[in-house]
């Protein structure tokens, strides 16, 4: 029938979708030290991060690209032991918060060096008009406040580069955006657009959320 | 003058007696006009009857009936205490409906006026799934059976079962006019015979009873199903023969199906022996007794919970409710038991890709798979709902509620106190993850919580405010709503959730929920629905129903103005085709003009408040909708929201 392709467990989009979750986690983690890209490397490797990330974190079908990292480490760390969606928990007996500091590094270390586009400066007005029409709306919500089926993006949780690269070869369910039907240039107007918004606050703040 | 008709003449004697059949009705004054052709019956159809005399010229008209066959079949179908009665009129059932109402008191089963077959079945389907028992259902001929069809299918896919009569003109010298013709079908269940469980044609009042009976007992027998029979329009009509020894059978329903001993105990033992089980559900909790075992063998475990949520299986807020974490739960398990699972195959495995799907396990390696499912009882052929093959270690092919009692005394017997301590440092574990969960729902709802329009998040938070309180009951899916009220909400009673539509069919929705809350109407609960807007407008009539028949009923609108889901899917292929991505709209979107559903609920004469696009406006207008509905009528009010 018509419904629920859509419905069907979006794996890779997870990790993206759980930013907020793991945000308020994050604060509670304390950073670990500053890791070594070499031993990262072969910890990504050991604790089967390849398999869906890439060799370089650079996504695969079935997991999103992670290099550079999305967000800050102690975000991740609380990420990966606790995770939602199909990601597997990685436990303390496999990668250590420090090993995870050293992955960071290495994830940062080979990341795609910034493009060009990386410096387009956006217009939010044009970027609110374009997310209308591009259908981005759709699954993330008028404002980016996100649903089930995709994760909030309005403030956005990763670079304008990430961003731009993710749409161009995005995973999971998230349907391609090539350049053919849009823009580096919009999509810099549609991230300016999603910057506007602020961050949720949190739930302790609503009661409604604590009933 | 008029003669009544008693038991030895019947229409068929008189029709071959006639000289020239269709053309004495055309002989005699008076009839011409009365063949006319009007569809549904009505005042269209000639006088009844009319007696030979010998040389076959009509003389004496037959007016009356005393004793029609359709009053046997009342007492039979009052024999299956049907409460109630939903279907739209029509004239290959009108005996019957003319005995129910007057013969039998319009009284168990009293009848509900529906506007559209489809509307009927699907709140058999809703009322079902409340109060564990069928709703009569008739439909008229070949039109009234393609109309309820969809919702049909609806019900088999979700293994409920709908008791359906239907109408049909079988014998063609019965038939006044091409009407008639055209409403009846040499077969007439032959079109959904691939979604019920079993049908019937009986062909005297005898085999009626009979079959009625068998049917129920059909129906009510896991795995649950809708049934069909066909009541003849001339075996409702004709009296009851003279000397006719007719009786009511009497129903026996079976007990269900519940699992062989040795398959139970080898399930036990997996389960105790497991260091990571979860239990998988989705169907089981037929009744409260499924609810209240599942939590007993949950807790005696101390295993984790994902729920389908095909039926309300397991307290949202339970501390071993995983649900929200289900991938991660089922990724860590070595053992898995899948309880009245549909789907056996999606929840051990995902789908990748954009074109082409690639299909990968999500359990570990030697993981060990349980089946325990009605489903492995009864399959049909044509239709796929079966989904796809799942190879499982243990499969018991037996109903999943049933076979509960004895899995938890076999697990029982199985427990160590080695285990038991284990089994209570696992679940402090684990209730440690679902707060962690609960938590994350919560921040995640913060999302767009001041927004226009009024997200998903905030309008169920606004709603739950409002019932919580409340003896509540939520009878419509949350999938489209992004699950929130299963988020946020303490589910906890078996009336607290119905799960979905079974088959997908856009229309459930609406009617479902009037059927709900037909069946709560009599517990004094507050039923309430977040309705899909493209749903309601397949037939929105329902709403004159539950105004009509005063169905309390309180409906949130869920006004994305679009078919959402259909939407996304255009949105897809415009982006995957690299052309016209800001075309997906066509097709799909339900603007120019917006519809207004308060006005459309106040045109049926029910309240109806809207439309609300600010979150701070939700709240006065929720609770005067419910002073409405705890008055006892059904209330409306419509809220522009997020897409999902």
């Amino acid at each position: 029938m018509r419904y629920l392709i859509l419905c069907v467990a979006v794996l890779a989009i997870t990790f993206v979708c759980s930013a907020a979750r793991a945000q308020d986690a994050a604060a509670k983690s304390k950073e670990a030290a500053a890791g070594d890209a070499e031993k990262g490397k072969l910890v990504f490797s050991s604790a089967g991060c390849v398999a869906c990330h890439g060799g370089q974190g650079q996504g695969t079908s079935l997991a999103p690209q992670i290099s550079p990292p999305p967000r800050e480490l102690p975000a991740l760390i609380a990420y990966v032991r606790q995770p939602t969606g199909k990601m597997p928990p990685i436990p303390v007996s496999t990668a250590s918060d420090q090993d995870l500091a050293s992955v960071y590094a290495y994830l940062k270390s080979v990341a795609p060096a910034a493009a060009a586009s990386e410096s387009l400066k956006g217009n939010a007005d044009n970027g609110k008009r374009l997310f209308l029409s591009y259908g981005c709306y759709q699954c993330h919500g008028y404002q980016g406040v996100g649903a089930a089926i995709a994760p909030r993006i309005g403030p956005p949780p990763i670079s304008f580069a990430a961003l731009l690269r993710y749409v161009r070869t995005p995973t999971g369910q998230m349907p391609p955006y090539t350049a053919k039907v849009a823009s580096d240039q919009d999509f810099a107007d549609i991230y300016a657009y999603l910057k506007t918004f602020p961050p949720p606050a949190p739930a302790s703040s609503i009661p409604l959320l604590n009933q | 003058m008029g003669k009544s008709k008693k038991n030895s003449v019947n229409r068929r004697d008189f029709l071959r007696t006639a000289a020239a059949g269709t053309a004495a009705f055309v002989a005699v004054p008076g009839t011409a006009k009365a063949a006319s052709l009007e569809p549904r019956g009505g005042a269209g159809t000639p006088p009844l009857l009319k007696a030979p005399v010998a040389d076959g010229r009509l003389s004496v008209d037959v007016l009356t009936v005393d004793h029609p066959g359709s009053d046997y079949m009342v007492d039979v179908l009052k024999s299956l205490d049907f409460e109630y009665l939903c279907a739209n009129p029509g004239n290959s059932f009108r005996s019957l409906h003319e005995s129910l109402i007057n013969y039998g008191g319009n009284v168990k089963p009293e009848f509900i006026t529906c506007c559209h077959e489809e509307s009927a079945v699907a709140m058999s389907h809703g009322y079902f799934k409340i109060e564990g028992k069928p709703l009569l259902v008739c439909v008229h001929g070949t039109v009234g059976l393609q109309h309820a069809s969809m919702a049909i299918y609806d019900a088999f896919c979700d293994r409920v079962p709908v008791y359906i009569i239907l109408g049909n003109f079988s014998d063609a010298e019965y038939r006044f006019g091409p009407v008639d013709w055209t409403h009846s079908a040499q077969d007439p269940a032959a079109m959904i015979r691939d979604y019920v469980k079993w049908d019937d044609n009986p062909l005297s009042l005898e085999a009626f009873g009979e079959s009625a009976v068998r049917a129920y007992k059909v129906a009510m027998t896991p795995p649950m199903m809708p049934v069909a029979l066909v009541a003849g329009h001339e075996l409702q009509e004709n009296p009851v023969p003279d000397g006719a020894n007719l009786s009511v059978p009497k129903l026996t329903i079976p007990s269900p199906p519940a699992g062989e001993s040795g398959a139970v105990a080898e399930a036990a033992r997996l389960l105790v022996a497991a260091e990571n089980p979860v239990l998988v559900t989705d169907r089981i909790a037929r009744t409260p007794a499924g609810l209240a075992g599942m939590i007993e063998l949950a807790e005696l475990l101390q295993a984790p919970v994902v729920d389908r949520n095909g039926r309300m299986n397991f307290p949202t807020r339970h501390p071993l409710n995983h649900t929200e974490r289900a991938g991660s739960a089922i990724a860590s398990a070595d053992v898995v038991a899948g309880l009245e699972l549909t789907d056996f195959w999606s929840s051990v495995n995902s789908v990748h890709g954009q074109v082409n799907p690639e299909f990968r396990p999500v359990t570990k390696p030697g993981t060990k798979l349980i089946s325990i499912t009605a489903n492995d009882l009864y399959l049909k052929s044509n239709y796929q709902d079966f989904q796809r093959y799942q190879p499982v270690d243990l499969a018991i092919a037996a109903d999943g509620e049933a076979t509960l009692p004895s899995l938890i005394e076999a697990v029982r017997r199985e427990m160590t106190d080695d285990r038991k301590r284990m089994f209570a440092d696992r679940g402090t574990k684990l209730a440690a993850a679902h707060q962690r969960a609960m938590q994350a729902a919560r921040d995640e709802a913060t999302s767009g919580w001041d927004d226009s329009p009024i997200s998903t998040a905030r309008m169920s938070a606004e709603l739950w405010a409002q019932i919580k309180d409340e003896d509540w009951s939520l009878v419509s899916n949350c999938q489209f709503v992004s699950r929130w009220p299963l988020r946020l909400w303490d589910f906890n009673k078996h009336y607290h959730y119905i799960g979905g539509e079974g088959g997908y069919g856009v229309g459930y929705g609406a009617p479902a929920a009037v059927g709900a809350a037909l069946a709560n109407r009599k517990h004094g609960r507050l039923t309430v629905s977040i309705q899909n807007d493209g749903d309601l407008m397949f037939a929105p009539g329902v709403l004159w129903t539950a105004a009509h028949s005063r169905i309390p009923l309180l409906t949130i609108m869920h006004n994305n103005r679009a078919y959402h889901q259909e939407l996304m899917q255009i949105q897809i292929m415009a982006d995957q085709h690299n052309r016209g991505i800001t075309r997906a709209g066509i097709g799909n979107t339900l603007v120019d003009p917006a519809i207004d559903y308060a006005k459309l609920a106040q045109g049926m004469g029910m309240h109806g408040e809207g439309p609300i696009s600010d979150p701070k406006d939700l709240a006065p207008a929720i609770r005067r909708a419910i002073e409405v509905v705890k008055g006892g009528d059904p209330a409306l009010v419509d809220v522009i929201t997020q897409p999902r």
